[in-house]
């Protein structure tokens, strides 16, 4: 058997998830109306429930092919694959996004808009909160005149 | 016949529908390049406004919107790997490697080149063949209909790249979210949870920016030191050595597109997947390989989904059924107009079926002129700083999302695509598989279970029925062709072959 191939960090464990999840699937399409028909409202999510988690334990078989990667413990592979998948930057940039979604309904689209592209900028060049302020007033502008003056796009 | 032919030029030779075609072809180019803008929402809205014009008018302007659309949507999936339309989806396999490589100026031009040819040989299909193909169309059955998305599904194979279980599981994944809402049949609740919000159901745009706009923009952060690529832009414009070369793949993937087109509810995204798994099936030495920058990808996508336009016409100007969702609105904007499209149409009012001919041709003709202009700009697009491009394609994706049902809740299942679409990609998972599922997916559930229903729900009678229909037989063997050809045992019969010539 080729073991060439290093297992990633998580693979394992996102492969069993994809199991658990599949089975979800399987028993949330079950509740739809049962066996109760071939030509139910539920007999084709069965089906496609059943190709999933039958995919899904293909791509477990597949690790086995693999070689285990290098993190011994689950402890200090979810620190590896933290550290490699969301490092702080993407954990930063993701919660500024959540915020924003968060705020654009209370705060108006234009001035979360503008929050939110002066803070990601600012936090993804290291600073220049100037420059950052001029680019997202003009990208603002830009958005304002192409959705909402040209094609009149309701705007959240 | 001098009617006709004055019929055909009227837009040629109006200075009036020169103009509207030409502003509605430049239009559509832009709106199609931002993703969440739709090519239907853009000509549902110009319909409102053109009740009260010439019809000729109206439908010149819409033409164009129609044509630059499909095409515009290419940009957006070369430059950032965002789909600006679902036709463009297969557009992104081949074009954003390219445009990584610094080849986003050159991939446009060949890329536009490529739609005019679909585009034109759509037009001559419509021209020659409508009557005899929308004949055709009609007679697909259900049970055909559901032959026809499974032979779609089963491009998983040629878009999964690496491992099929995957592509496979992903296609599933998206066929569930396709289902999620209101069961067409029974108005049943699938997988909503009991929410109230998921009754309307997932649409697929929103999976598709999710996947491609947000998974991407995460993905992208990790790369965010590194230089941004320059790019080639002195030579836009392909050489005709370059397009001759490629003129026979353009052709196939035309026809295949024309093909795809003319069936209703089966649009250009579907069109373009096909084709490109055509390509990937025929071209034996791409330029590069297929989903690392093969031009043959981007062709085959481009061709087909232009040529998909001229296709979604033939049933709508012959029978009066629209081949997707812009050709409906068309059929309203006719109605309107005091027009019937339909099997009369052709003979009451000839001038409308061969004006549209005219001037899809000319609005094919604009988007070579016009679709050459801006490129060199567009380019530089990828050379802005990743750390301005980012959260711009994050606010691109929000109002593009929202735009599509002024949805909120729509935004944030967005988001969630986006994550999941990010830890996919970490592992392995391809994105077009998903998106394939949820267009397929719905269409397959609710062919199937018409199908079932006209068998009696009778599992041995849908069988008869699918070898004793001519249709049906030819689409059973293509598909079970198609199963096989994904087999080992189709390699290793390959294989044998080759040994023994």
């Amino acid at each position: 058997m080729n073991k060439t191939e290093k297992m990633l960090v998580g693979e394992g464990t996102f492969a069993v998830l994809l199991m658990v999840f599949s089975l979800g699937i399987g028993y949330l399409s079950y509740q739809i109306a049962g066996f109760s028909s071939i030509n139910s409202a539920g007999a084709f999510p069965l089906g496609v429930s059943l190709i999933m988690l039958l995919s899904s334990a293909a791509i477990l078989l597949d690790l086995r092919k693999k070689s285990r990667p290098d993190s011994r413990g689950w402890i200090t592979a979810f620190k590896q694959f933290s550290a490699t998948h969301f490092p702080k930057r993407t954990l930063v940039f993701l919660a500024l996004a959540i915020v924003y979604l968060g705020a654009i309904q209370w705060a108006s689209f234009y001035l979360s808009t503008f929050a939110f592209l002066v803070a990601s900028i600012v936090y993804l060049r290291n600073g220049r909160v100037a420059s950052a302020g001029v680019i997202a007033a003009g990208l603002l502008l830009i958005i304002y005149l192409l959705f909402t003056l040209a094609f009149s796009v309701y705007l959240p | 016949m001098s009617e006709t032919i004055s019929y055909l030029l009227m837009a040629w030779t109006d200075p009036n529908l020169l103009l509207l075609t030409a502003l509605g072809t430049f239009a559509g180019i832009y709106i199609g390049a931002i993703p969440g803008l739709s090519v239907t929402m853009a000509a549902s809205i110009l319909v409102s406004f053109t009740f009260s014009w010439d019809v000729n008018n109206a439908l010149a302007l819409i033409v164009g919107i129609y044509i630059g659309g499909v095409y515009g949507g290419s940009r957006s999936a070369i430059l950032l790997n965002i789909p600006g339309a679902p036709s463009s989806i297969a557009t992104a396999f081949d074009g954003y490697p390219l445009a990584l490589q610094g080849e986003a100026g050159r991939a446009i031009g060949l890329s536009t080149v490529m739609s005019v040819i679909g585009g034109l040989v759509g037009v001559l299909v419509l021209a020659c063949a409508a009557p005899v193909i929308g004949d055709l169309a009609l007679r697909f059955a259900p049970r055909d209909y559901f032959l026809v998305a499974g032979i779609g599904l089963l491009l998983v194979g040629s878009l999964c790249q690496g491992s099929l279980a995957k592509g496979i599981f992903a296609a599933a994944l998206g066929a569930i979210i396709g289902m999620v809402g209101m069961d067409p049949v029974t108005a049943q609740g699938r997988f909503t949870l009991g929410q109230v919000e998921l009754m309307g159901g997932i649409h697929y745009v929103v999976l598709m920016i999710g996947l491609f706009g947000v998974a991407e923009a995460i993905y992208q952060l990790h790369n965010l030191d590194s230089t941004p690529i320059r790019q080639k832009v002195d030579k836009i414009i392909p050489s005709l050595a370059m397009v001759l070369k490629f003129l026979p793949l353009s052709i196939r993937t035309s026809v295949i597109g024309v093909l795809v087109g003319v069936l209703p509810g089966v649009g250009g995204d579907i069109a373009a997947l096909m084709a490109y798994d055509h390509a990937k099936r025929s071209v034996k030495n791409p330029t590069q390989p297929f989903g690392k920058g093969a031009y043959e990808g981007l062709i085959a996508a481009e061709s087909a989904n232009s040529a998909a336009v001229g296709g979604a016409y033939v049933p709508m100007l012959t029978l009066g059924m629209p081949g997707d969702a812009v050709t409906a609105v068309i059929v309203g904007a006719l109605v309107v107009h005091g027009l019937n499209p339909g099997p009369m149409l052709m003979v009451d009012n000839p001038h409308i079926f061969w004006f549209t001919v005219g001037n899809l041709a000319l609005a094919n003709v604009f988007l070579l002129i016009l679709g050459m202009m801006g490129i060199k700009l567009f380019a530089k697009l990828v050379e802005i700083p990743k750390a301005v491009l980012i959260p711009l394609i994050m606010v691109l994706c929000v109002v593009g999302t929202y735009s599509i049902n002024s949805s909120m809740t729509e935004v944030y299942w967005m988001l969630g695509f986006g994550l999941l679409g990010y830890l996919l990609k970490i592992f392995g998972f391809q994105m077009g598989p998903i998106v394939l599922g949820a267009i397929l997916g719905p269409l397959m559930d609710t062919s199937y279970r018409q199908a079932m229903s006209s068998a009696g729900d009778n599992p041995v009678e849908l069988l008869n029925e699918l070898v004793s229909s001519p249709l049906s037989l030819i689409l059973s063997t293509a598909l079970i062709l198609i199963l096989l050809s994904n087999t080992p045992l189709f390699s290793w019969l390959k294989q044998k072959i080759r040994q023994s010539a």
